[in-house]
C-alpha cells in the first residue's frame, strides 16, 4: 500500500514509484489501474471496473490489466545500493595539497591526495580560498583507494566512486558543502537542479537545458546587468520550496569569453582549463555579491537555448515537455514527503522555452517574466 | 512487460523514454492508453562532467 504518489499533469497523470524512485507519465485509465493495484484490489475487481471503462473485448482488456500489473511490479523493485566496507579505506597521511575555503562564515579544510582530486574541486571554489587559519569548521579528505575516489568528512566515510563517476563525487562533495553551510540535512533538500539560477532580489528564476545551450553565459550576462547570481550548475531547493545560493564559480566556455569580456575584463587573464575528452575549454568566473542570507521562491523555469539564427523567441511549453526535460537531469529527493512537495511545486510553476542570440532582448525578456509583463 | 520493437516513425523523445505497456498495435484505443513515459531522476547529486585529469591551467 501507498507505494505510489499520483498527480494530474495536463490530460495525463504522473505516477511516482517509491521503491524504484521512478516517474511514469501515463493515461488516466492506466494510472487508475495502478492505483487500484496499489490498494490491493483483486484482478477480477479491476477487470469488472475496466470493462465498463474501455471499449474493447474482454480478452484484450484482461491482457492490458495483466500488463499494468507487470508494470507495477517492475517499477516496485527496490534498488539496493552496494554495501561498502568502510574499514577498507585507509586514510593517507600525505597530501598533494591542503586548501582552506571560507564559505558563509565557516572554514573548510580540504585535503587532496593527488592533483587529480584538487582539479576536480578547487577551480570552482578558488575565489573562496583563504590562507591557513588557526581553526577550521569542517575537514574534508579526498583520496584514492584501489582506483576509487574516496571522500571522508571529519573522519567519517561519505562515499567512493570510480573515476568515470567523478562528476557524482563532485556532486556529493558539493552537496556536503550545502548541508554544512546551511546546517540542513540531506532529507530537508527537495532537489538539486542542473541549471543556473538568477534573482531580481525578490524571486528566483531557473535556466535549464542541455550542456552547451548557454545556461552559464546567460547567467553571467544577467549577473552583469542588475540580476543576482544564485547558482551555476548546481541549484539547490529545500522542501520549503526555497532556492538557495550556491557559491561555486560560473563556468564560462571559451566561445563565450569574447561576449563577456566587456562585462568581465578579469576573464582575459583567468586560468583556462582544457577538458580534452569533452572537447571544451573553460574559465571560471566568481559570482558577484554572493549573499547566503536569502532564500527565494522560484518564479519560472526557463529552458534556454542560444541560436545564432534567432534574435529572440519565447514560448510557454507544456508541463509534460518540461517534466521530461527536467527529471533525467535532476536529483530529486527520493523521500515521499519531498516528492509530494516537488510535484506540487513543479505543477504550479510556469515553464518557458527561450531561444535567443540578442543579449539585450534576452535580458529584457527575463525582466518581463519577473514583472508578469509577458 | 513487453517492449515494442522501436518504431522509427514514432516521435521518441528524450532518452527513449516513451514506452508501451503492452503490444496493442492492432487496437488503436489500447495503444493510446497503453503508452507511457518512464523518467528516472539522477540517483545522486552531480555536477556537470569535467575532466581536468587531462591537464589544465595550474
Amino acid at each position: 500500500m501507498n507505494k505510489l504518489v499520483v498527480k494530474k499533469i495536463e490530460h495525463k497523470n504522473i505516477v511516482w514509484f517509491k521503491n524504484s524512485n521512478s516517474y511514469l507519465v501515463l493515461e488516466q485509465i492506466a494510472a487508475d489501474i495502478l492505483l487500484k493495484i496499489d490498494k490491493k484490489n483483486s484482478f477480477e475487481e479491476i477487470e469488472t471496473w475496466a470493462l465498463k471503462k474501455i471499449a474493447a473485448s474482454k480478452n484484450i482488456i484482461k491482457k492490458f490489466i495483466e500488463d499494468v500489473f507487470l508494470l507495477y511490479s517492475t517499477n516496485n523493485e527496490i534498488k539496493r545500493e552496494n554495501q561498502t566496507d568502510v574499514k577498507a579505506n585507509k586514510i593517507p597521511t600525505k597530501y598533494f595539497l591542503e586548501k582552506y575555503y571560507a564559505i558563509n562564515n565557516y572554514i573548510f579544510k580540504i585535503q587532496f591526495e593527488t592533483e587529480f582530486h584538487l582539479l576536480k574541486i578547487h577551480p570552482t571554489f578558488a575565489h573562496l580560498e583563504i590562507k591557513e587559519p588557526p581553526n577550521y569548521s569542517f575537514k574534508y579528505t579526498v583520496f584514492n583507494n584501489k582506483n576509487l575516489i574516496v571522500f571522508f568528512k571529519d573522519g567519517t566515510f561519505i562515499g567512493k566512486w570510480n573515476k568515470n563517476e567523478a562528476h557524482v563525487f563532485e556532486g556529493k562533495l558539493s552537496m556536503q558543502i550545502l548541508i554544512d553551510i546551511y546546517k540542513k540535512p540531506e532529507t530537508n533538500w527537495m532537489g538539486v537542479f542542473h541549471a543556473s539560477a538568477i534573482s531580481n532580489g525578490k524571486e528566483s528564476m531557473l535556466f535549464l537545458g542541455d550542456s552547451g545551450n548557454g545556461k552559464s553565459t546567460s547567467l553571467a550576462l544577467l549577473n552583469a546587468n542588475g540580476f543576482d547570481c544564485i547558482a551555476d550548475d548546481f541549484v539547490p531547493i529545500d522542501n520549503g520550496k526555497n532556492i538557495y545560493t550556491y557559491p561555486a564559480a560560473i563556468s564560462i566556455k571559451k566561445k563565450s569569453v569574447k561576449t563577456l569580456l566587456s562585462f568581465y575584463p578579469e576573464l582575459e587573464n583567468s586560468a583556462e582549463y582544457h577538458f580534452k575528452k569533452l572537447n571544451k575549454t573553460v574559465r571560471y568566473l566568481p559570482p558577484k555579491n554572493i549573499n547566503f542570507d536569502i532564500k527565494l521562491k522560484c518564479k519560472a523555469l526557463v529552458f534556454i537555448k542560444y541560436n545564432p539564427k534567432i534574435e529572440l523567441e519565447i514560448n510557454s511549453i507544456s508541463k509534460i515537455d518540461a517534466f521530461q526535460q527536467l527529471i533525467p537531469d535532476s536529483w530529486i529527493s527520493p523521500l515521499e514527503k519531498n516528492v509530494t512537495v516537488f510535484l506540487k511545486w513543479f505543477l504550479d510553476l510556469p515553464c518557458y522555452e527561450l531561444t535567443y542570440s540578442n543579449n539585450t532582448k534576452m535580458i529584457a525578456t527575463v525582466s518581463k517574466i519577473f514583472n508578469d509583463e509577458l | 512487460m513487453k517492449k515494442q520493437p522501436k518504431n522509427t516513425e514514432e516521435n521518441i523523445t528524450r532518452k527513449d523514454a516513451i514506452k508501451k505497456i503492452g503490444s496493442y498495435g492492432k487496437y488503436a484505443a489500447l495503444t493510446a492508453i497503453g503508452t507511457y513515459i518512464l523518467l528516472n531522476p539522477k540517483t545522486a547529486q552531480a555536477r556537470s562532467p569535467t575532466n581536468p585529469g587531462d591537464g589544465g591551467g595550474f
